[in-house]
């Protein structure tokens, strides 16, 4: 037996897709186990399909490595986030917390928001003060925001403690009050006069990050930026727990971010082990399944073979995919359902060939002799009868297992996903959904297809390795 | 003159292993109204050689040449489309072993073998259907066969379907491969003895293929007994049959099963050669028990040791 | 005769099927208690339409309800809500084959009505458009390329087209439609993103044609490129096998011309099992009709699937299940006749 398996093992291995395969399948594997190991388990619910989450992240952004392609340099996306303060200076007051942000921008268009955000904030006695400086690299100096932390309820005490849970986010970009401090910024240094509904419009962070032309039109003012918070605080024990600024960029990681700001790498990445679990489970319970009914079948025969055929043949006569849009529709989107759906439509192929191999085996005469023996069924089912399809059986599990990746992904794309956690089908089917191919946003489109179509293509790849072992026709031939 | 004339034929395949010498050097005469049995092993080049005669080649073929003279012209020199036209069913029709699977499956039978007919002929298709009901009951088949289809008849009546096909163009020749090997013995029995009635009443020349002696022996006024792509021994039935000559007949011989002898059957010993190494010298003389040691150098000349008897063994003539 | 007995068999099986399908999904929609939702919808629908007329005649409002009251209770042991859903699993079956589903919650026909079977059946004739002139296509490169590879087996030819066939089993058909809208429509500008027609369509009937021919480029492409490659090697791997058979070196010994041998023996005897395929792969397409009318907005049946889920309108959603086995089953069985009057064999 061992050395049945060595040798077929040495055919599969001759073929290059075979190697091919293999390799892709440990890819694959190495980056499930990652992913498995490294995500949250409710990271579907609780990042993924929460908006609050990617607020600060660029919204449709392409991959930030397009700027090595394109002579427009786009901004890249930039996160400063501190938990102690850059500076401490002391007043009679109290004493103000600097916390300094340096950024050195040499794109060739102005960034897409300016938001930041605050988080922790304890007081002792008057309430916390804090503002948002930014000099440029010309030198000017403008004050775009001032914030003072809620005052204490009727019958708190303090310590008061705010934004303890949730942070506190700012946005500058689409504030009137920023507005109106630009506006009074360019009328003063530029002698230029803008409303403020109209700088809203166009966009605060592009006054902030350039100069004005005589047409009002904007230039992008390269250099070092910095932007400065500093929060005044009364008394010494006062807290501040984290100060975040976001410069939103037009670009954003390797993989870029969908509409909703969502980081395209970290939700492609959990596509891996689910792709793969939807993939191998259902294939190995359909084969199993399939393959135990077809053997009882031919084994047993009279009334259960009869049973199991007509079956089989119902359910094989049947259109597949609207009965699952069907069942996942009605029973609800869920992974354990749509597994058990795929295994109950997935058996009868394997059954139907797995019954007439039963047959012809069950004529041969090491199983008349097994059954002159007096050996009893189960056995002979087991002991002689399985160990001769095995290997059939396997090749079928691999190949049958980028059907149901794919069959997932239909589903997934038809909005019948499982909602709690993220598969490329779903990437797609938002991307579909909101728009997205008809605005070219080819970096939300093209690579989860690519994923689904590798993880097909490994299994079939493995799948064309293995036919001529489990083919003894084939193999002579070559 | 005779009516088939065949000297030297070689026909020599290409594989992945080496060049298979199917037919070396055969040569033979077919006269009118003869019937000519050729038996041998299996693989020893009988099906090939049947081919060979209406240039039937495989896509591998690597050398195929000598003489097949019928009616003066030499087949093996012939372009393709005139063989088919003017050769094939016309002169020569061959009957297929495993007649099972020789029949199209979706034509119905009388369509089948009145389409030479419409084809070479070009008869019309009432003309040809009358043919070939013709032929049908030639060979025993009831009229309403005419339109069935394959898959509806029993192994013996495809068998007849088979040769009332052959003979539906009235060949001179008609050759038969294995033509009952895969039937049932009562149902070989009845071919035979049709066959028989064939040679008897349309007077055609037949050249008939079996691993079988004892069946060839049946019909065949000759018997050719070839042995890795060369006829080692040919003469007259009788000649064959009583008095072989060549020791690889004696054998065959000796190993077919006898009803009425004390003897019982031997076989011989060894496997049949290699077509694609032949031994040197004699090819059979690895399994030979009169081997000499000129027999596994030089390749043995034909001898006559009686009239119209030739033999391709050492043992009958002079070793120089 | 056996013709007759044959077709007669496989018409009653399919007619089984269809039935099973149904009852399946009235016990699985009695289950979940969503026929309960859906006759519940039918008999508001009634009891508002007669609030309005009544509301003329009947002007003191407790009367009003009085009477709305007696007749929403006929109604209820009418439409049997007054039953557990076992009892009227038959009634409801007869619903679904019937196509007697009442109204649509948002989906409208063109027109505007909401009656779920003119919605169905108006989108009917758009899904044949395309999957009929998608799958004679495919057919007929598959049928072309596929004979041609078969005389030159282990050609570069041959090689591309088992890799290719290969490939198109792991690739999502409606990822196909993805791209190509993205490279001919958005990149290229070549052809619309979806639809049937342009908006508003041409009057003149043959511009009209040839706007929906140019709306169908596409859409047809995706469906083509999805199934073309398991046509080629199908066909390929059977003509290949037929020409090995015995009987085709039997008609060429008969010195019948090659041509002869190739139409009559060859790819006759190969169009039943090449059928076979294509009947195999009927519930494939029907797949891929599905997704590729949802890719590229093409109002047929799949879109209105995909609409239908996405405003969650279950009596629609269940009227195109029930109509899309029926699609199914209708083509398998005219498949079926052709295939067996093309093979002898299976006449018993």
């Amino acid at each position: 037996m061992l050395v049945r398996f060595r040798e077929a093992f040495q055919e599969f291995w001759r073929l290059k897709v075979s190697k091919v395969g293999v390799v892709f399948l440990m890819i694959l594997v190495f980056l499930s186990v990652y992913v498995v190991t490294s995500y949250p388990l409710d990271f579907g619910v609780r990042y993924w399909n929460n908006p609050a989450y990617w607020a600060d992240y660029p919204k449709s952004a392409p991959p930030s490595w397009v700027n090595y392609f394109s002579d427009q340099k786009l901004p890249e996306h930039h996160v400063f986030i501190y938990n102690k303060p850059s500076d401490i200076i002391s007043t009679e007051s109290g004493r103000t917390l600097l916390y300094v942000f340096r950024l050195d921008f040499q794109a060739d268009k102005s960034p897409t928001f300016i938001s930041f955000t605050l988080e922790n904030l304890t007081y002792y006695s008057d309430p916390l003060v804090a503002r948002l400086n930014v000099t440029r690299p010309d030198g000017k100096n403008i004050e775009l925001y001032r914030y003072i932390a809620p005052a204490p309820y009727a019958g708190e005490s303090p310590p008061y403690k705010r934004f303890y849970d949730s942070p506190k986010r700012i946005s500058i970009t689409g504030d009137i009050s920023v507005a109106s401090v630009l506006a009074r910024f360019l009328l003063r240094e530029y002698n230029v006069s803008i409303k403020p509904s109209e700088i809203n419009s166009i966009g605060q962070h592009t006054i902030v990050f350039s100069i004005p032309g005589p047409d009002k039109e904007f230039y992008v003012l390269k250099g070092e930026y910095i932007f400065m918070v500093s929060i005044n605080t009364y008394d010494s024990r006062d807290y501040v727990g984290e100060v975040k600024l976001v410069i939103g960029g037009n670009v954003y990681g390797f993989m870029g971010t969908d509409s909703l700001g969502r980081d395209l790498s970290i939700g492609l990445l959990f596509g891996f082990p689910i792709a793969l679990f939807i993939g191998i489970v259902t294939s190995t319970i359909t084969t199993l399944l399939g393959a135990g009914l077809g053997i009882v079948g031919g084994y047993v025969g009279g009334k259960v073979d009869e049973v199991i055929q007509r079956a089989a043949d119902f359910v094989n006569n049947i259109p597949l995919l609207p009965l699952l849009i069907f069942l996942a529709f009605i029973l609800g989107q869920n992974m354990w359902i749509l597994v058990f759906l795929l295994v109950a439509f997935g058996w009868p192929t394997l059954t139907i060939i797995v019954r007439s191999m039963v047959l012809q085996l069950k004529s041969s005469q090491f199983i008349e002799a097994a059954i002159s023996l007096g050996a009893p069924r189960l056995w002979i089912m087991f002991r002689h009868i399985f160990p001769q399809v095995a290997p059939f059986i396997f090749a079928q599990l691999i190949f049958f297992t980028p059907t149901f990746i794919l069959l997932e992904a239909a589903l997934s794309f038809l909005g019948l996903g499982d909602p709690t956690m993220p598969t490329w089908g779903q990437i797609l089917e938002y991307g579909f959904r909101s728009g997205g191919i008809y605005v070219g946003l080819w970096w939300w489109i093209i690579p989860p297809g690519l994923l689904i179509i590798w993880t097909a293509i490994t299994f079939v790849l493995i799948a064309l390795g293995m036919e001529p072992v489990v083919n003894p026709r084939l193999r002579r031939m070559k | 003159m005779a009516l088939l004339e065949i000297n030297q034929l070689k026909l020599y395949y290409k594989t992945l292993r080496g060049i298979v010498k199917a037919v070396d050097n055969v040569s033979f005469d077919v006269e009118a109204g003869e019937a000519i049995g050729v038996v041998g092993e299996s693989g020893c080049g009988k099906t090939s050689m049947a081919n060979a005669i209406i240039k039937m080649l495989p896509s591998n073929v690597s050398l195929y040449q000598g003489r097949i003279i019928l009616d003066g012209i030499n087949i093996v020199d012939l372009p393709e489309d005139e063989v088919r036209r003017k050769i094939r069913w016309r002169q020569i029709s061959i009957v297929f072993q495993g007649a099972m699977n020789v029949l199209n499956p979706v034509i119905r039978i009388g369509h089948q073998i009145a389409e030479p007919l419409v084809i070479h002929a070009e008869m019309e298709k009432e003309e040809a259907y009358r043919i070939a009901k013709e032929k049908m009951m030639l060979v025993g088949l009831h009229e309403e066969v005419f339109d069935r289809y394959p898959h509806e008849l029993s192994g013996g009546m495809k068998q007849r379907v088979v040769i009332a096909m052959a003979l539906v163009m009235n060949p001179k020749i008609i050759i038969l491969d294995e033509p009952t090997s895969a039937l049932d013995v009562s149902i070989q029995a009845q071919i035979m003895n049709l066959l028989k009635k064939l040679k008897k009443d349309l007077n055609i020349s037949m050249i008939f293929i079996t691993h079988d002696i004892a069946l060839s022996s049946d019909i065949s006024d000759k018997i050719a007994v070839m042995y890795a792509g060369q006829i080692v021994e040919i003469g007259s039935a009788e000649q064959v049959l009583l008095s072989p000559k060549h020791p690889y007949t004696q054998k065959l011989l000796k190993a077919t099963p006898k009803l009425i002898s004390e003897e019982k059957p031997e076989f011989i010993p060894g496997a049949p050669p290699d077509l694609i190494n032949p031994p040197n010298g004699c090819r059979f003389h690895p399994r030979c028990s009169y081997v000499m040691d000129i027999c596994k150098e030089v390749e043995p000349k034909i001898f006559e040791p009686e009239k119209n008897q030739k033999v391709m063994c050492w043992l009958y003539g002079d070793k120089t | 005769m056996g013709l007759a007995r044959t077709l007669s068999m496989r018409a009653l099986t399919l007619v089984a099927v269809l039935v099973l399908v149904v009852f399946f999904m009235v016990i699985i929609l009695g289950a979940t208690g969503t026929s309960d939702k859906i006759l519940q919808a039918m008999v508001n629908e009634e009891v508002m339409m007669l609030r309005q007329s009544l509301a003329k005649t009947i002007k003191d409002p407790q009367e009003l309800e009085r009477v709305i009251n007696i007749r929403k209770q006929e109604l209820m042991e009418f439409y049997g809500l007054t039953k557990p859903w076992y009892v009227r699993l038959p009634d409801m079956a007869w619903r679904v084959l019937t196509l007697d589903l009442g109204k649509a919650r948002t989906l409208k026909t063109f027109a505007g009505g909401n009656k779920v079977s003119d919605i169905v059946i108006e989108r009917l004739t758009n899904t044949i458009i395309l999957v009929t002139s998608a799958t004679i296509i495919s057919a007929l490169i598959g049928l072309v390329l596929g004979v041609r590879i078969a005389t030159k087996v282990g050609g570069i030819l041959d090689r591309i087209s088992s890799y290719m066939s290969a490939i198109s089993y792991a690739i999502p058909t409606w990822w196909i439609g993805i791209i190509l809208i993205m490279v001919f429509s958005f990149l290229l500008k070549l052809f619309p993103f979806g639809g049937l027609y342009s908006a508003p369509p041409p009057s003149d009937p043959y511009l009209r044609f040839l706007d929906l021919l140019w709306h169908s480029v596409l859409p047809v492409t995706t469906l083509v490129i999805a199934s073309v490659g398991v046509w080629i090697y199908t066909t390929r791997t059977i003509v290949l096998n037929t020409a090995q058979e015995d009987f085709v070196n039997a008609a060429r010994a008969r010195g019948l011309p090659e041509e002869l041998v190739r139409r009559r023996y060859i790819m006759r005897v190969a169009a039943p099992p090449i059928l076979t395929n294509v009947i195999l792969g009927l519930a494939t397409s029907i797949s891929g009709a599905i997704l590729t009318e949802t890719v590229f907005n093409w109002p047929g049946l799949g879109r209105l699937f995909y609409d239908a889920v996405l405003v969650m309108d279950e009596v629609v959603v269940i009227a195109l299940t029930y109509i899309f086995t029926l699609v199914y089953v209708v083509a398998r069985f005219l498949l079926e006749v052709l295939y067996v009057t093309l093979d002898p064999r299976v006449r018993y």
